[in-house]
């Protein structure tokens, strides 16, 4: 369904002429197209590929010879999917195909019997088989274009860019010679592994990051962010890449299950062997036609496709529903999941509803669909934030608070000199978060820069009896001999006494001073409890995970039982069609040979 | 008119207002966009529902976020509606029962009416004909009667 810009070797067959062109040959000898209804002629070959040809065999009927050409077996992706070869469309008579087969190859008789069988039928039955899919063979079927989305330097093979669409495809790219490849060269291919391969390591890493739920917002939703594509993709994936070196040039079937427009899909028996390979090329299809084809339509499908297989066309006629999960997961755990995927997003427990859902960052994420309706979603957010809420305001209780002061006057500090009035200095630094900060008033700070800069000008003796004094003045409890230089107690730093010696001389001394100071008096440790705690909520958080997935697969499971079971369905009713119709089928003899077929049988039955 | 402070003098907002500075930030900024469109090609009574909407939706916010959520504080709560960030009076409404989802007081004003009713948005949806598409006249509500 994808097009593709992949070009197929001149020696795959030549594709077909779209409808409405003609071959001929001029009395040149060159061949040239002609189009009857737009009045056009050309010497390349329409349909977006012009492959070099350089002998035409000379063909008796010249309107016949674009549907005569070798029927390929696998058409080329880019006209298959612009031009439906269908024998029904194009108006010729079947048996003008049919002498032109190479019927002895079983591929090509398969994909023929396929097209025969289908038009057959649609003629007979009013296109029985194709039920959604009627009006999709009259016009030309919708392509979502593909586009490139995310591009990764090759490590070790400079130029080189490995570059991803946005289906999920994946090319490499030169841009020296402004050259790209769909099918990887070959001394590119072990730096790709090893590419692939860090990026798998990488996304286990992050998952496993993000259950922990470590508290540095940025990685932990970069992290999310990359678990979610990666959930619905990864496993695909790692069935692809080490199937893809194996390919050699000629074997074009990477480029073409990925890009063929099925056709025959409903006719098609082997249907299992396609079954992963398919649910790419699937997801556009589940819409019936161009007028009901928008960019929204793809999204939802492709957000459905995180969740679970794209849906058949018999199946989900108005594609992928609410709801529409098959195995129920538990409603605490439904609740659960939701819940992290809140947390997960670092969504703010403060911001409104509305919020959450203008950004829409959420929507990507499989757990979003857990809950059946935004209702209950809604509900599941308003008691997350209420609970998380509390959650801040007790932690924001227990840590203690941070004093303005000490920011302020480490800024002093660094910064404030005898040469600057505080006017000055105020317009100076007016843009800086410290000198607007609501928490300390004008007033103050002008006091503290004042009395700082005057303390500057006192003797080095003076200050360094002053720090000792300050010091001295901490009890035992906040300051002691294993307190850090760097972790002092915020009364010490809020202190102007603090910063009036430079801290080349400040830090060697107050060293020197705790040195002396005796060991802490006895406390007891709550950390352990704390500790216990997150491991709890940790290990349920996993176990809640491990649900998700299984209940994910049990899905797809079903799924791809029921789509067998369909195709199983389809192939007897086929044959039981063409048994109606042979019994239909009465001859010369008339009822005489019904009669006489049916007369063993009734024999048969009637003996025991 | 008191004199407006420079916001380096001003009293500090209380405790609680940083967490939801951010989203108030961005209401105020809609506000102003709702303010600034023309409307030149709306019908006059159109011309105020964004506005309404708007502060609506602001005020539904502090609403929840103090007698739901309770996530602020009262002194928060009170500076909130002191300086305009919501309205006290629609919030007065929304706590007596029948007027729980008010979408705005002009809505509930049967002075304003030609028979003394009140706005077609409060008819609850059970007593209107199937299908009947309301907007009213007001702020453009499509309906705020308790049971809907």
């Amino acid at each position: 369904m994808v097009k593709s810009t992949y070009q197929p070797s001149p020696a795959a067959a030549i594709p077909p002429l779209p409808p409405g062109w003609t071959e001929h040959k001029a009395p040149t000898g060159h061949t040239y197209y002609y189009n009857a209804e737009t009045k056009q002629s050309t010497y390349k070959r329409p349909g977006a590929v012009p492959p070099p040809r350089p002998a035409t065999p000379p063909i008796a009927a010249p309107v016949a010879a674009p549907v005569a050409a070798p029927f390929p077996v696998a058409v080329p992706p880019a006209l298959s999917a612009t031009v439906p070869i269908h024998p029904a469309m194009t108006g010729y008579p079947q048996p003008s195909i049919a002498p032109h087969l190479n019927l002895s190859d079983p591929n090509v008789a398969n994909a023929f019997m396929a097209q025969f069988n289908q038009s057959q039928h649609q003629g007979q039955r009013g296109g029985f088989g194709a039920g959604g899919r009627g009006g999709a063979l009259s016009r030309p079927r919708p392509q979502p274009v593909d586009k490139p989305r995310s591009k990764i330097a090759i490590p070790g093979c400079d130029p080189w860019i490995l570059v991803y669409t946005k289906y999920g495809r994946r090319f490499v790219y030169n841009p020296v010679k402004n050259a790209s490849y769909w099918r990887i060269p070959e001394k590119l291919m072990p730096a790709i592994l090893e590419l692939d391969k860090a990026r798998i390591r990488q996304k286990a890493e992050g998952k496993t990051a993000a259950e922990d739920g470590s508290q540095s917002p940025t990685a932990e939703t970069v992290a999310a962010a990359d678990a979610t594509p990666g959930t619905a993709r990864a496993p695909e994936e790692q069935e692809q890449q080490p199937a893809q070196p194996t390919h050699d040039y000629d074997s074009s079937e990477y480029e073409e299950v990925e890009v063929t427009d099925d056709e025959g899909d409903n006719l098609d028996a082997d249907v299992e062997g396609h079954a992963r390979k398919r649910q790419r090329t699937e997801e556009p299809r589940a819409d019936t036609g161009p007028a009901e084809f928008t960019e929204a339509d793809i999204e939802a499908q492709l957000a459905a496709m995180s969740a679970e297989y794209g849906e058949d066309v018999e199946m989900g006629e108005g594609g992928w529903e609410e709801g529409d999960e098959g195995l129920p997961l538990s409603e605490e755990d439904a609740r659960e999941l939701f819940k992290d995927l809140l947390n997960d997003f670092n969504i703010n427990p403060y911001s409104p509803w509305e919020k959450l859902l203008e950004e829409g960052k959420v929507f990507d994420d499989a757990r979003y669909t857990v809950l059946p309706t935004t209702k209950a979603r809604r509900e599941v957010w308003e008691e997350w934030s209420k609970a998380k809420i509390q959650e801040l305001k007790e932690r924001r209780a227990r840590e203690e608070k941070k004093d303005p002061r000490i920011p302020y006057m480490a800024f002093l500090q660094e910064k404030a000199t005898p040469k600057l009035y505080w006017p000055e200095f105020r317009r100076k630094y007016r843009k800086e978060e410290l000198m607007r900060d609501t928490k300390l008033t004008d007033k103050d700070r002008e006091k503290w820069y004042r009395e700082h800069i005057n303390r500057l000008k006192l003797p080095q003796a003076t200050l360094k009896s002053d720090l000792k004094k300050l010091l001295e003045s901490v009890p035992l409890s906040a300051l002691n001999h294993r307190t850090m230089v760097s972790h002092l107690p915020p009364q010490v730093l809020a202190d102007i006494r603090y910063i009036s010696l430079e801290p080349k001389i400040r830090d060697p001394f107050i060293e020197a001073y705790i040195q002396e100071l005796g060991p802490p008096p006895e406390g007891g440790d709550a950390a352990q409890q704390e500790d216990e705690a997150a491991r709890k909520a940790r290990e349920e958080r996993c176990r809640r995970q491990k649900a998700l997935e299984e209940r994910e697969r049990a899905v797809a499971e079903e799924k791809r039982r029921q789509e067998k079971r369909m195709q199983y369905e389809r192939a007897r009713l086929r044959e039981e069609e063409r048994e109606i119709e042979r019994a239909m089928h009465v001859g010369k003899k008339g009822l005489q040979t019904q009669l006489t077929g049916a007369m063993p049988a009734q024999t048969n039955s009637d003996k025991p | 008119m008191p004199a407006i402070r420079p916001a380096s003098k001003r009293k500090p907002p209380p405790d609680g207002f940083s967490d939801i500075e951010e989203d108030l930030l961005i209401f105020a900024n809609k506000m102003k966009d709702a303010q600034n469109t023309p409307t030149d090609n709306v019908p006059k009574h159109q011309a105020q529902w964004p506005i309404f909407q708007i502060a609506h939706q602001r005020s539904r916010y502090v609403y929840e976020l103090y007698y739901e959520k309770e996530a602020i504080s009262r002194q928060l709560y009170e500076w909130l509606l002191k300086n305009g960030y919501a309205d006290a009076m629609l919030i007065a409404k929304w706590k007596k029962q029948g007027y729980e989802k008010l979408c705005c007081l002009r809505c509930i004003q049967t002075k304003e009416t030609n028979f003394n009713s009140t706005c077609v948005c409060r008819v609850p949806r059970a007593q209107l004909k199937e299908d009947q598409d309301v907007q009213c006249v007001n702020c453009g509500c499509r309906g705020c009667a308790s049971t809907d």
